[in-house]
């Protein structure tokens, strides 16, 4: 039974998925070493997630399909790149982020984000998706095509059921 | 030397390279001297041309691609330095016009301005092929021999700044138009597609 992180990575492969720019926390950290795993895939770790954003948004106009992937704190410092880059010129760009700051995540450092992040991709109208059971990981290819039509951000989180459990 | 010069400069030699032009100055030179719509000019993410540069350059192996970047924009990202490094991708080339100054706000000073060697900065974040020139003469020379060879490479490029705005007028497009400006320009110079058949 192949685990989380080896079947979000073949959903990213069945999306067309080719460069994935990454910094990870902990929980997003074993999908970031499959993804370097995989020779198909150029992966790109950055200093800092807005590099990632930048860079993600880059390949678009080059024609390679790429994912962005970070922690829920990464998500939170790049969201004016988000907003200035990707929302001015309306160029989609797919994230996987950790859903911190949950019931069941108990990090005093993480509460912060549990409350505010959704209420500020509300603010900015970035749509995102909450993947929580591994039954739920073929709509991945479906959500990378709704970043694309959205033309914007596009948030899939990761809870800790999803990947601690 | 002042920026315009230098920009007209990199604008002669600039064969079929793709340009990746930070927000600001950089951006607004490089408009009013190529009009091209085969570069990309930022209109946000202050700091972030020379990683979008760098995804580029790494979906395009084949194609030159450019940062034209300044000394304000880099300062906000120093580590695009080191994942440039890290990723070493020959088609990349980087330049970054030093004036010591936030030009586009009206000339207020950089931080620590003429102190901060960017040059020394790329080398120890591990760019091996790293120029810095101050004059004309240097920078045609410099440029030359830096084409010529495989990137990636970076080039500090000191200028003397304005005293005020510099009133270059604006782009005459902007936000959705110019994505699709360059995206449409990527696909017929390279016979990429960036968009798909519906258009998004």
């Amino acid at each position: 039974m192949p685990d989380v992180a080896e079947r979000i990575h073949a959903e990213l492969m069945k999306a067309g998925v080719r460069l994935a720019a990454t910094l990870p926390d902990d929980w997003v950290a074993p999908l970031i070493r499959k993804l370097a795993s995989d020779p198909a895939i150029r992966h790109v770790p950055v200093a800092r997630e807005a590099e990632a954003v930048a860079i993600c948004s880059g390949a678009f106009f080059g024609g390679v399909r790429s994912v962005a992937v970070m922690g829920n704190t990464g998500l939170l410092t790049c969201t004016g790149e988000l907003a200035t880059l990707n929302l001015r010129h309306q160029i989609p760009v797919f994230c996987i982020v950790s859903q911190r700051g949950s019931l069941d995540d108990h990090r005093v450092y993480q509460e912060v984000q549990g409350r505010r992040t959704l209420p500020l991709l509300a603010a900015y109208d970035f749509p995102y998706h909450v993947l929580d059971k591994a039954d739920e990981l073929a709509c991945i290819p479906d959500a990378y095509e709704t970043c694309r039509l959205q033309k914007r951000p596009f948030i899939l989180f990761l809870t800790r059921r999803l990947v601690k459990t | 030397m002042k920026a315009r010069q230098a920009i007209e400069i990199l604008a002669a030699n600039r064969n079929d390279a793709v340009v990746v032009c930070a927000l600001g100055m950089a951006a607004n030179e490089w408009w009013a001297a190529t009009q091209s719509e085969d570069s990309f000019y930022m209109h946000g993410a202050m700091g972030f041309a020379a990683s979008f540069s760098l995804g580029l350059a790494l979906a395009l192996p084949n194609t030159a691609v450019w940062t034209l970047n300044a000394d304000g924009s880099l300062c906000m990202n120093l580590g695009c330095l080191l994942t440039e490094a890290a990723q070493a991708p020959a088609n990349l080339r980087h330049f970054v016009i030093d004036n010591g100054v936030y030009q586009t706000v009206g000339g207020l000073p950089m931080v620590n301005p003429r102190r901060t060697d960017y040059a020394g900065l790329a080398r120890a974040a591990g760019i091996r092929s790293v120029f810095a020139v101050k004059t004309n003469t240097e920078l045609e020379r410099e440029l030359h021999g830096m084409l010529a060879e495989p990137g990636p490479s970076f080039m500090s490029i000191e200028v003397q700044p304005e005293s005020g705005f510099l009133g270059t007028p604006p782009m005459n497009y902007e936000g959705p138009e110019m994505k699709y400006r360059f995206g449409r320009a990527l696909e017929r110079k390279l016979g990429i597609k960036v968009f798909g058949p519906q258009g998004y």
